[in-house]
């Protein structure tokens, strides 16, 4: 007996070769973004090896967690590698989701039956940016010292709950060590845990609906009077994939030898914040924009108004599968606010970059 | 009257109502008025602030100017009487009139000279402030231009055979670069080195006792070297031999050698005793500084490249100080503490050079590394392509 049958007689391995062998995925000329989804899960691939490497000589106080971070670069074979491959990695799986994000949205790969497909989606990517937001202090070092105060004070302005929720983020008034313990504790247990179940989902989604077909080329292939082309999942769209992860691979390398992610200088609680204070380029926009907010909107207080307005509009997009009537004119509407908020967000960023200060 | 003439008018009689609004604007600004408005700077004094009057001073009637004669004593007769003052600062000295009676401008006064400083010349008449108070005239950050009111007025100093020169001197010194410049208040005024009530010049015996309130290590060495028994032979003023009094620039290395501009070739010959010292101190400071410079080069070089050189950064800061250290031990005019210092100095840059070397020796390595990692991922690229051509077309 063979190992193979061995094993079709205890797993459902048939099963699982009679799907892949009839798995495909649509072939046409925006068949590209399809790969945007499979990038940014494999940037999460190497955000996990790297971070259980990292957990080997991290500590997570504050007396300790900039020395660890120092003798993980300088004292640990290869710890250098690991270290800007992980936070190269963060910012490229950022990058990537977003990608992933806009080209859905234009594709309209939102539309009915893929609701869920987009909310777990969504819900992935408010995680993604919450592991960048914890990641970002544990290396305790100076800049995130001080942005990640900025950061954890927007809450207070939302009424009655606002400072309950500083306290939460922060374990007490301000940052402290304790910030740095429970940022850690969020990092590496709690978001892993959540993302195994939503991403687990995602993927289970992806695969039952398979690859949503965009409606300009349904009416083309409707027009015509031939089915859309498609592609067999393996090896060919499998292998296509895969080259991506390799380019993916070698810019990482590149990318971490030639700039290696540097550490900055140790927190200090009680000095003066630096010049140059800001978050990690993903959250600069809204940076920009609540600094740009006046102290008062309408008799309200402004920094309360922006964030209203953020996450109406970050609700709105969430919820968009079951706002959007899905008709002409609708799509050409979702189309033209997606590139409003794609300009403010590109506008607002280098803003911050070159002219906020 | 014609439009030309009604024109002019009305200019000058705005600039005159303009200037007279500025003189009487200016005149109420605390610390700006002149001895013209007593009363109006006697507004936020000390004195008024603690309940004294005009009449304290200037008896009761109509005030007049004190004898300048006796201004000091006038003073005294409060600020000296440790009972009273008490009730204003417990710890408040009481001497001051006591010392000025031991200055220069003390004894001058006494004989009658009435040009020299008394009280109200620094501390003002009218408007006195505490020393701490930073708008004081003797305020560390003031006193020197307080003290130049008279000492660099070459009239008033000529009539006493002074150097008018002093508060030029002092001001491109090192000292004032620090107390004006960096806001080091530590960093000494006229009145450090001469004393302020009891301000005298000091004499040759006791500059190095002057210097080394300050400069103490540095002084320590001096008085146990051989050099000190030659300078007292020759009358020489110790510290100001080389580094002179007021005009005190910053050191350099380049002082220690026969040729000039440098100080040692003042009196010293190749061929003098003393010769070897200075043979050995210049080319360890040479060699020293060489290969300070060379390590911190390499430093930069890594750093400047994205790596992380703390442990090299350390070593220079060592080699840093054992280089101020060789600076201080040139007050010895030995070989022997210097060469041991000079030995630890060069051993810190040797550990500096060696990390700054090893984090480029490791760059290298990683660019090697991740040229070799590239080639093995653009050949599996490669193979993924020509395999994805292959495939039968969908």
């Amino acid at each position: 007996m063979s190992i193979r049958t061995w094993l079709a007689e205890r797993l459902p391995i048939d099963a699982v070769q009679a799907a892949i062998d009839h798995k495909t995925v649509p072939l046409h000329r925006h068949s590209f973004w399809y790969y945007l989804g499979g990038m940014t899960l494999f940037f999460f691939g190497v955000q996990v090896a790297t971070g259980i490497l990292l957990l080997l000589y991290y500590r997570p106080s504050s007396a300790e967690a900039y020395d660890s971070v120092q003798f993980i670069m300088t004292r640990v074979p290869f710890g250098w590698l690991i270290r800007s491959l992980h936070s190269w990695s963060a910012n490229l799986m950022v990058a990537a989701a977003f990608i992933h994000l806009f080209s859905v949205l234009y594709l309209k790969a939102y539309r009915k039956p893929r609701e869920f497909t987009w909310l777990s989606g969504m819900v992935l990517l408010f995680i993604t940016m919450g592991f960048g937001f914890t990641g970002y202090l544990l290396p305790w070092n100076e800049l995130a010292f001080f942005a990640t105060r900025v950061g954890t004070d927007i809450p207070g302005a939302i009424p009655v709950v606002g400072d309950a929720i500083v306290t939460f983020l922060r374990g007490g008034p301000d940052v402290t060590g304790a910030t740095l313990t429970r940022f850690f504790g969020i990092h590496v247990a709690v978001l892993p845990a959540i993302t195994t179940v939503v991403l687990g989902l995602h993927l289970l989604l992806v695969q039952y609906h398979g690859m949503s077909v965009p409606p300009s080329i349904e009416d083309e292939a409707a027009r015509i009077g031939r089915p859309v082309r498609v592609m067999p999942f393996v090896p060919h769209f499998a292998l296509r994939d895969l080259f991506g992860w390799m380019v993916a691979l070698a810019l990482l390398a590149g990318l971490s030898a030639y700039l290696p992610w540097e550490l900055g200088r140790k927190a200090d609680l009680f000095a003066a914040a630096p010049a140059g204070i800001r978050p990690e380029w993903y959250f600069l926009w809204t940076f920009q924009a609540l600094k740009l907010v006046p102290g008062h909107v309408l008799g309200l207080e402004g920094e309360l108004v922006a964030i209203s307005v953020l996450s109406l509009g970050a609700l709105g997009i969430l919820l968009l599968p079951f706002l959007d009537p899905n008709t002409t004119r609708s799509r050409r509407v979702v189309n033209w606010l997606a590139s409003a908020a794609l300009l403010f967000m590109a506008v607002m960023t280098i803003w911050a970059y070159w002219g906020g200060e | 009257m014609t439009p030309t003439i009604r024109h002019a008018v009305v200019v000058g009689g705005l600039a005159v109502w303009l200037g007279a609004t500025g003189w009487v604007v200016v005149a109420r600004q605390p610390g700006t008025a002149n001895v013209q408005d007593p009363a109006v700077a006697f507004q936020g004094d000390v004195h008024q602030q603690n309940g004294v009057t005009c009449a304290t001073c200037h008896g009761a009637g109509t005030p007049g100017p004190v004898d300048r004669t006796k201004i000091a004593a006038l003073c005294a007769s409060c600020h000296s009487d440790p009972a009273f003052m008490r009730k204003y600062r417990p710890q408040v000295r009481t001497d001051q009139h006591a010392q000025y009676l031991t200055s220069v401008h003390g004894q001058q006064m006494s004989k009658g000279e009435t040009r020299v400083a008394t009280c109200s010349d620094c501390h003002k008449a009218h408007g006195v402030l505490p020393v701490r108070d930073a708008r004081s005239p003797v305020a560390p950050a003031n006193v020197a231009a307080t003290c130049a009111t008279c000492h660099a007025d070459a009239d008033r100093m000529t009539a006493f055979s002074r150097d008018p020169a002093v508060f030029d001197d002092w001001s491109h010194s090192v000292h004032a670069d620090a107390l004006l410049e960096r806001g080091d208040t530590s960093a000494p005024t006229c009145s450090t080195c001469h004393g302020s009530h009891g301000a005298t010049p000091p004499g040759i015996d006791s500059v190095a006792n002057v210097c080394s309130t300050c400069h103490v290590r540095e002084a320590e060495l001096y008085r146990a070297s051989t050099k000190r028994a030659a300078f007292e032979a020759m009358d020489m003023p110790a510290c100001l031999t080389c580094h002179s009094n007021h005009k005190i620039v910053h050191p350099n290395d380049g002082w220690i050698d026969f040729k000039e501009p440098a100080l040692c070739a003042t009196c010293h010959a190749t061929d003098t005793p003393g010769a070897p010292v200075i043979r050995t101190m210049r080319s360890g400071f040479d060699q020293l500084n060489a290969s300070f410079h060379e390590a911190e080069a390499v430093l930069t070089r890594a750093e400047e490249a994205g790596m992380l050189v703390d442990d090299g950064m350390t070593a220079l800061r060592d080699a840093q100080e054992r280089r101020v250290r060789l600076r201080v031990l040139v007050h010895s005019f030995a070989e022997e503490p210097f060469t041991a210092s000079l030995t630890e100095g060069l051993a810190a840059t040797t550990r500096a050079q060696a990390a700054g070397e090893a984090a480029l020796e490791e760059l290298s390595f990683r660019r090697r590394g991740l040229a070799l990692a590239t080639l093995a991922i653009l050949g599996f690229l490669l193979t993924l392509g020509i395999k994805i051509r292959s495939l039968p077309k969908p």
